[in-house]
């Protein structure tokens, strides 16, 4: 009996062995998974995104370590450039430079001679104003001038009208001519016949007179000077 | 669990597959303790990756932010390296006058040479002025040596192109001067281990090796267009006047910046050798001279400083001739007995200045001469600084010291103490390193306002009056004053006819702000020199040496010269146009 009931106390079921499994819930199981499965995504993430940190890191050192050395080799060039700049342009050179191909020294300006050139200036300046104002005062002193002549000219051109109008009234009437008149022109025409005389009966006496000589001498000079001989009265 | 499980065995003997079956809390808290234990490793790995993470995003941030090395590294594709050991100088313009650079030297190693004859015969190409038979003997002891140091650059590619393995080209730095004579004097040179010897290269070795320095540079108040033109004048003296060395200095007399040192003779800095000669010294700095008739200025300034005389005060009966200690003293030419204070300065009288000095008395004399610092060694931006001889003080002492001898000093401590007469009697300090103050900062003041305004009138006489013994320094526009010296030179105790000849001016005398000091050593007459006067007269067959016919003349082609640069830079000169 008792070996019967040992059989199937211990007899073979396998669905026995199915309940002895765990006993889980599915909501748990999923959280589970989920954890697992969200650690497993968060660590990939995370080393491709340090891979990928790194290369991007990598490359910009590398482009850092480029540019520094452009700098560097473009600081480099500037320094050897600005050492020969300083050579090439050293006094001593420019100096021996403008004496081997410049014709004409430079000359440096005095500040005196820069001061002479203002005064100069000024003093231009001053000898124009004046000269304006000459101008000026002249053509005023022109303007008064010419007046003044005009105003002398009709005076004159007045008395010899008045003249010639007693002239002109005493010689076309003669008969009404005064004694001492008379007179005084008939003296005048007796010497001018006289005259005549005596340069027809002795011209000696005339070239030894002071006019006659004078006007010699005047016509010798011109000779020499080159003149036209224009003969005398 | 494991210990669970051997209790178990040890209890049972046969195997029962129940003995194997937990119950399902058992097993609950099993799976859960596992579960457990692989999120904590989990969680362990998620720390290490943060911390990953933080660690890379620290050093991005750390790259991103961290400046550029201090050092200043020259480097290009081809391996160009350059790392300056030495900081640069430069002068006031920002002109470089010394900077280092890469050089090669070319080193043979004899063991490695393969064909001994055809290496000969290509050095010997490369380098014809080497002497063969040395480098034949050198080649066969096989020690290494150099063959020449500092190649040129078609040197250094033509030896590279040999492809020789015993041939070397070591690279080193070099310290190259650009203006070559020109600050032969102040900038001084370096050893091969990068250390300062003399002038400012010594002065200033540690600041020029420190990083600041080295990343910028070293800026003097010296100007060297300034430095050309003076140079040039005093080389045309030298050669005018026959003199074995002259000197000149400009420096602005309100702040102490020198524009211009000068001594000649000089030498190229970039060529190295040994230079014994007592004639290359720097004269401005380290000589110590009788300056002669230069001091009579002081003696003036002495008198009316201490209210002893003013420049009126008649000095009666004054003789040819006095004996000192049974030495001679008198006057260079026949002066008039009767002359005023001004007088004896215009006419340089040395009778007159020893009456001066008497009246001021040994003690206030004294004191005057040391608050202008003449007697004690200057302080000073140079190594070659020299120290003017001591003597006992008395009567005879006074006598010659008033007009100029028997005293020593250096020509930079006579410009300084020009300077201090003419500024209004403010002391300053001579300086060669630009400090970036253009202005003088309120400073000790030495002489009254007033005797440096009556001094300067009397030096401004000295200059434009026709008994001046300064007349060719007198260009129009420049308002230049000054006082001449004509010292004898004493060898060996003896004085000798040999002459020094000094020139100190002062211009724009209204309101000094240069001073300008000229030296001849040893000129001689110029008979064959065509004088121009002021007034346009010339004049030709000199026979004296004397200051005035010399010292004045080169001042003055000098002041011609430098005066647009300056008056360039000086603003308030230039405001009065």
């Amino acid at each position: 009996m008792n070996t019967e009931s040992d059989q199937t106390k211990y007899q073979l079921d396998p669905q026995r062995w199915i309940s002895t499994l765990p006993l889980y819930s599915k909501q748990k199981g999923n959280r589970e998974v989920k954890k697992y499965s969200i650690g497993i995504i968060l660590f990939v993430f995370g080393l491709i995104l340090i891979s990928i940190i790194k290369n991007e890191t990598r490359n910009l050192q590398k482009e850092i370590t480029n540019l520094r050395d452009s700098i560097n080799s473009i600081k480099f060039e500037l320094y050897q450039a600005r050492l020969d700049h300083d050579v090439i342009t050293s006094p001593e050179n420019i100096s021996r430079l403008a004496k081997e191909h410049l014709e004409s020294d430079y000359n440096y300006y005095k500040r005196s001679q820069i001061g002479h050139l203002n005064q100069k200036e000024k003093i231009l300046t001053k000898l124009e104003k004046t000269k304006i104002k000459k101008i000026i005062m002249n053509k005023k002193r022109n303007k008064d001038v010419k007046r003044t002549k005009k105003l002398q000219f009709t005076k004159k051109i007045k008395i010899n009208k008045t003249e010639l109008v007693k002239s002109q009234y005493i010689y076309s009437k003669p008969k009404n001519l005064s004694h001492d008149i008379k007179l005084r022109i008939a003296k005048k025409i007796e010497t001018k016949k006289n005259e005549l005389k005596k340069f027809y009966s002795d011209p000696h006496e005339i070239i030894k007179s002071k006019k006659a000589q004078q006007w010699m001498g005047l016509q010798v000079v011109k000779v020499f000077l080159g003149i036209p001989i224009v003969p005398g009265k | 669990m494991k210990s669970r499980k051997r209790k178990n065995k040890s209890k049972k003997k046969s195997f029962f597959f129940e003995d194997y079956i937990e119950p399902e809390s058992l097993i609950d808290s099993k799976k859960l303790d596992l579960v457990k234990v692989s999120l904590s490793r989990v969680n362990f790995l998620f720390f290490i990756f943060f911390c990953f993470v933080i660690i890379f995003s620290i050093k991005i941030t750390y790259l991103a932010l961290s400046p550029l090395p201090n050092k200043i590294i020259f480097s290009d594709n081809a391996n160009k390296n350059f790392i300056k050991k030495r900081g640069d100088i430069l002068d006031r313009n920002g002109i470089i006058v010394a900077r280092n650079i890469d050089i090669f030297s070319a080193g043979v190693r004899p063991s490695l040479a393969r064909d001994k004859k055809k290496l000969l015969i290509n050095l010997r190409l490369i380098f014809p002025e080497l002497e063969t038979h040395k480098i034949k003997l050198k080649l066969k002891k096989k020690k290494f040596f150099y063959i020449k140091k500092r190649l040129t650059e078609s040197e250094k590619t033509n030896l590279f192109l040999l492809g020789d393995k015993s041939m070397l080209l070591e690279k080193h730095q070099f310290r190259i001067y650009p203006q070559k004579n020109l600050l032969s004097h102040i900038l001084g040179q370096i050893d091969d281990d990068n250390t300062g010897i003399s002038g400012v290269e010594k002065f200033f070795d540690k600041d020029l090796k420190t990083n600041l320095l080295i990343n910028s540079s070293l800026e003097l108040t010296l100007d060297s267009n300034l430095q050309h033109i003076v140079r040039e004048e005093l080389i045309n003296a030298q050669s005018d006047f026959n003199a074995i060395g002259s000197a000149a200095l400009l420096m602005d007399a309100n702040n102490g910046d020198i524009l211009s040192l000068v001594s000649l003779p000089d030498y190229d800095l970039n060529k190295r050798f040994s230079i014994n000669d007592d004639i290359y010294t720097n004269k401005i700095t380290k000589g110590v001279y009788e300056m002669g008739s230069v001091f009579k200025t002081f003696t003036l300034a002495a008198g009316l400083e201490n209210r002893v005389i003013d420049q009126k005060t008649m000095f009666t009966n004054l003789k040819h001739k006095i004996f000192c200690a049974g030495r001679e003293i008198s006057e260079h030419d026949n002066l008039p007995r009767n002359l005023s204070a001004e007088q004896i300065i215009i006419q340089s009288s040395n009778i007159g200045a020893i009456r001066i000095a008497q009246k001021i008395g040994i003690e206030k004399y004294k004191d005057f001469l040391n608050s202008l610092n003449l007697f004690k060694t200057i302080d000073f931006d140079l190594e070659e600084i020299g120290t003017p001889i001591p003597f006992r003080w008395g009567k005879c002492k006074l006598a010659t010291a008033s007009f100029g001898h028997g005293i020593t000093t250096t020509p930079l401590q006579l410009a300084r103490a020009y300077a201090i007469l003419g500024n209004g009697g403010y002391e300053i300090q001579p300086t060669i390193l630009k400090t970036g103050s253009s202005e003088r900062e309120q400073k000790k003041q030495i002489i009254s306002t007033e005797t440096s305004k009556i001094v300067n009138s009397i030096l401004r006489k000295v200059v434009s009056n026709k008994e001046g013994t300064a007349n060719f320094a007198n260009i129009d526009g420049y308002e230049i004053g000054g006082k001449t010296g004509t010292a004898l030179k004493s060898i060996e105790g003896v004085y000798t006819e040999k002459k020094f000849n000094t020139f100190v001016s002062l211009f724009p005398i209204s309101r000094p702000k240069y001073v300008l000091l000229v030296i001849l050593d040893e000129p001689k007459p110029a008979p064959y020199f065509v004088y121009e006067f002021p007034n346009g007269y010339k004049h030709k067959g000199e026979k004296r040496n004397t200051s005035g016919w010399n010292t004045v003349v080169v001042a003055g082609k000098i002041i011609k010269k430098i005066g647009p640069i300056l008056a360039i830079n000086n603003l308030q000169a230039s405001n009065k146009f």
